[in-house]
């Protein structure tokens, strides 16, 4: 069944798009790498957030008390003794991994609004701990971080697309497997589910746990991109917000879109710069206008006219 | 997943990829454009323009580039300023940083007056060897990593005063104005917890009992703090005659709640809110009686070129400047010189030329510390250079009180504060 | 001396805590939204008032019932634009309009925070004190100002009280709260109901924005840290439950003076996310929650 799913053709699009994609540090220049190497990243981060969403129906309205672990853990190690970056980045992984199971065990007890507020309380937390303890983590300016995994563009470029390409594979082939089919019935109807035998909070946290892992790996090699973590990058609620965002853009439960939501946020987002304050304010409107017209997002609406047909 | 069915949905998602792929490529193509035309010479700003003392320094910049402009440009070459926007955060500053560099090809960068974002900034300097200068931070560890490192920092310059420096004129204005002239004996100092904070503080517990004044307690808080009622309430408990300050992050509020609880220890020192003209509508005058440190104040011509260049910058955007708003103005002429000096834009030429820098400049005569120096790169203070000034805000004016040679006012305080002894 | 400072600032900060918390609860209680644009609202509200002092040279009084004024405008504006909106969306699942609605008022109330900041900078603002002066209390030198603040915050909350106990329409509410299907077979129109607690809510966050603005000062940086500390709050006294929110705000305010005076400004936030996250794991419910 898994395997079928891997002939459809959005499948089929996507290969060809990334294959397009990982050909444009030929002709495409340094900035607009740049630009695309963070919404990789930043689509990484919504397909994480949308495997938890989409399909075990829980809202994290903390993705970035994972990210920001992942991010935090593995440049406070590489500032402080300089292991190799593969080791730092291991760390990030583990801290954002204990982060999700710390935080999945209250969180997994509580419905509805209060799964959201813990994980938002989840993020408070982690930020007042960089801001009081800014000896260690820079405080609400940032680290800096002395190793950079490359300070070449195309090499960037392609470490975050291949990575990006590999998580989505993942990520999406766990969707369409017996365990994600199982996640998508205990996040629909969560008593049919467990009345049918499955232990639906175990699968929830393991859910939970695969969130994590992604972000946090997600979260670490960014920091090591761009050399520098700050609260303003990877922990803050706006950050958040534009995981959601791009997720819930591209089309919930889609995994693939995503990527999609993340890449056009990013894009929209550098092309208002020049408009400062406003540019934020306007990528805001722009989403708040998806969530109260479009709720179904890009992808969705696609698929929505699939099943229409 | 019958094939007239895919048929209808899989066009979509072509057409969706499609449409994805020819935008991206479209935006390269138009950043390739834009990146063609190479006459002018491109002075990058990166600055937080959302901020009220930030916002002055790319408006200074271009008042200084249209000047020059005006005059015939740099042997005929145009000056153009490239603003960037790093909304105070060191990540973006060095993204806009590595954008100046790469793809607008900007000749050399004005920075922040965020010393955590200047250090980010630092190394790339180095990395991209391209001149930096910053009109306002005032960490001394920026000079102090060029005289660590100098073959790769050399491309740094601090436009601004050092913190040391900066502790140094106020403990020189305090001793003037407070011990000689009240005959205050003791003071608590309160500062927040920020990088260019640590050597001030370091300064102010040296220099203070040196000019006379004891220092019976050093408060350091949170930059984010918003409640300053315990922090007052403990300074009051220590009854020390001032309270010699460290704020830039925060201004308006300690101000404020200074004036409701009606503390009655003045305050004095450095306060980088306090320089802005919108200070005394931000705080609905509970300012009155703040004594505040700066380079620039209205109506004080501490060289023939200050006036000039308020009125310009008044006429053109209706308010005066920030204090980083001057040393921007000064730094675009700085450059400016230093090309014509240099006859190249080539980077390590450029150094050497600035390092050659005697300016007169709307602050006073600039001249960079040397190589060898343990605040290479830095400015030269004291008298005949840079001195810095003591004004004190009094009916929403700011007026002048040191040194005495440009003083326009004498110092006056309001009904709660008690000075100790003498007036 | 220093007990009764920490007992009178933490009254005057706990007071201002309960006002907004209040506000915030009751939005949940009766129309089960849990408004995140809230420290926005708070901000906007005293960011007008000091615009209308400042720019347009209002007295006090008219610069602070001017910001109150666009507090209610802005609660009305999210229920009709976002709230109401989603509510009656068919193309969002009656399950997940709740996070929906959660997501939509986050963005709004970014887009608020940004619109503050494009407008009138990140600069802090205070707002021109209606009160002015110092009054000695527990020989306390306390400005006028704080006690103003406290009078006021429990006078609208006595006011409050005394609509949903003692007039017609506050029973409506508070029996919304419980029923929304049995007051519609009373005949009310649920949707007249709600928008007066928005505009009621609106009132409230109006007020208590201002105030604060007063007192300490806001900035657009203030929105989401006021959010949080209004959720924090009324997820420790029982999401629903006012007189839980009001002792919650008492037992936050006082921990945070006590922290601030004793240990150190700088941690003053600490002991109540410790709090948070204890109750979190224990008793989800809160103190008085009933769901």
């Amino acid at each position: 069944m898994v395997l079928r799913a891997f002939v459809s053709p959005v499948i089929l699009i996507s290969l060809a798009v990334l294959v397009i994609a990982a050909t444009l540090p030929l002709y495409v220049s340094g900035y607009v790498l740049g630009l695309l190497t963070i919404a990789y990243y930043f689509g990484v981060f919504s397909m994480a957030w949308d495997l938890l969403f989409g399909f075990a129906n829980e809202v994290n309205f903390g993705p970035t008390f994972l990210i920001g672990l992942g991010a935090y853990t593995a440049g406070i190690l590489d500032s402080l003794y300089q292991p190799p970056i593969a080791l730092s980045v291991a760390a990030g992984v583990l801290a954002a991994m204990i982060g999700g199971l710390v935080l999945a065990l209250p969180a997994l007890r509580v419905r509805g609004p209060y799964f959201g507020l813990t994980t938002l309380v989840a993020v408070l937390i982690l930020q007042n701990f960089v801001v009081v303890a800014a000896s260690l983590t820079g405080g609400e300016i940032g680290l800096t971080i002395p190793d950079v995994i490359s300070i070449s563009d195309k090499v960037n470029y392609w470490i975050a697309l291949g990575f990006m390409g590999v998580s989505g594979a993942i990520l999406f082939g766990l969707t369409r497997s017996p365990v994600g089919l199982i996640l998508q019935a205990s996040g629909q109807d969560p008593v049919q589910a467990g009345a049918l035998g499955f232990n639906v909070t175990k699968h929830k946290l393991a859910a939970f746990l695969v969130s994590a892992f992604f972000s946090g790996l997600a979260g670490a090699l960014m920091a090591f991109y761009l050399g520098a973590a700050s609260v303003g990058t990877f922990i803050d609620v706006t950050v958040g917000v534009q995981v959601i965002i791009g997720a819930v853009l591209g089309g919930r439960r889609t995994i693939l879109g995503a990527v999609l939501g993340a890449v056009f946020l990013v894009a929209l987002g550098e092309t208002l710069r020049p408009l400062g304050d406003l540019a934020t304010f306007i990528v805001s409107a722009v989403a708040l206008v998806v969530v109260l017209f479009f709720p179904a997002g890009l992808l969705g609406m696609v698929k929505g006219a699939r099943a229409a047909t | 997943m019958t094939p007239h069915k895919t048929g209808a949905a899989g066009s979509a998602v072509l057409r969706g990829a499609l449409g994805a792929a020819s935008a991206v490529l479209a935006l390269s193509l138009a950043q390739a454009a834009s990146a063609a035309d190479q006459a002018p010479i491109k002075i990058g700003v990166i600055a937080e323009a959302q901020a009220v003392a930030g916002s002055s320094i790319p408006q200074a910049a271009e008042i200084a580039a249209d000047e020059i402009n005006a005059k015939g440009g740099i042997d005929g070459r145009k000056i153009e300023i490239v603003s960037y926007d790093d909304h105070s955060s060191s990540a973006e500053a060095v993204r806009a940083f590595q954008r100046a560099v790469n793809e607008d090809h900007v000749n050399a960068v004005i920075a922040s007056y965020i010393s955590e974002v200047v250090l980010a900034l630092e190394p790339w300097s180095g990395r991209l060897k391209t001149v930096m200068i910053t009109p306002g931070a005032a960490s001394d560890v920026i000079t102090q990593n060029i005289a660590k490192n100098y073959a790769r920092d050399k491309y740094t310059f601090h436009g601004y005063l050092t913190s040391s420096a900066l502790s140094g004129l106020v403990c020189d204005g305090a001793k003037d104005m407070l011990v000689d002239g009240l005959k205050m004996k003791t003071a608590v100092i309160m500062s927040e917890d920020a990088a260019w904070t640590t050597p001030l503080d370091a300064g102010y517990e040296v220099c203070l009992p040196k000019i006379g004044l004891k220092v019976l307690d050093h408060i350091r808080f949170s930059p984010d703090t918003t409640d300053f009622t315990p922090i007052f309430n403990k300074i009051e408990g220590e009854k020390p005659d001032v309270i010699i300050t460290g704020i830039s992050h925060v201004g308006t509020q300690p101000t404020v709640q200074w004036k409701s609880q009606q503390v009655p220890i003045p305050m004095f020192g450095i306060s980088s809110q306090a320089t802005n003209s919108t200070f005394w509508k931000d705080t609905n005058g509970a300012t009155e009686g703040v004594i505040y440190q700066a380079v620039s104040g209205p109506g004080v011509a501490v060289t023939p070129k200050t006036l000039p260049f308020v009125a310009a910058f008044q006429k053109k955007y209706g308010n005066l400047p920030s204090y980083c708003g001057y040393t921007a103005y000064d730094d675009v002429y700085i450059i400016a010189d230093a090309i014509k000096r240099a006859g190249s834009l080539d980077a390590d030429k450029l150094v050497d030329a600035m390092e050659k820098t005697d300016y007169v400049s709307t602050i006073g005569r600039i001249e960079f510390l040397p190589k060898g120096d343990p605040h290479v790169h830095g400015l030269k203070t004291g008298k005949g250079f840079i001195t810095g000034l003591m004004l004190q805000w009094q009916n929403g004016k700011q007026v002048n009180m040191w040194p005495a040679a440009l003083a326009n006012g004498k110092l006056e305080f309001p009904s709660f504060i008690k000075i100790a002894s003498g007036k | 001396m220093q007990f009764g400072q920490i007992l009178i600032d933490g009254f005057a900060i706990s007071s201002l805590y309960a006002l907004g918390a209040t506000g915030f609860t009751l939005i949940f209680g009766v129309t089960g939204v849990l408004n995140l644009s809230h420290g926005a609202i708070m901000v906007a509200a005293a960011v007008a008032a000091w615009a209308a002092s400042g720019n347009f040279g209002a007295g006090a009084y008219l610069a602070a019932a001017f910001g109150v004024v666009i507090a209610l405008l802005l609660a009305l504006l999210t229920y009709y634009l976002i709230v109401r909106r989603l509510q009656l969306s068919r193309a969002v699942r009656e399950e997940e309009k709740e996070i929906f609605i959660l997501t939509a008022t986050l963005l709004w109330g970014i887009m608020i925070q940004e619109a503050i900041a494009y407008l009138f900078t990140n600069n802090a603002k205070t707002v021109l004190p209606i009160v002015d002066g110092v009054v000695t209390i527990l020989g306390v030198r306390t400005p006028a100002n704080e006690i103003f603040t406290a009078f006021v915050c429990w006078a609208t909350i006595g006011g409050l009280w005394l609509f949903v106990n003692h007039t017609l329409a506050g029973k409506a509410v508070l029996a919304a709260s419980m029923n929304p299907r049995g007051v519609t077979l009373l005949g009310i129109e649920l949707k007249t109901v709600y928008v007066g607690v928005w505009a009621i809510y609106g009132a409230l966050a109006g007020v208590a924005g201002v105030l604060l603005g007063m007192f300490l000062g806001v900035s657009s940086y203030s929105a989401g840290p006021l959010t949080a500390s209004a959720f924090s709050i009324v997820v420790l006294g029982g999401l629903g439950s006012v007189s839980g929110s009001l002792i919650a705000a008492y037992v936050v305010g006082y921990l945070e003076t006590l922290t601030a005076y004793l240990i150190s400004p700088a941690y003053r936030s600490i002991p109540a996310l410790l709090l948070l996250v204890a109750v979190m794991y224990v008793r989800p419910r809160g103190l008085m929650g009933r769901r």
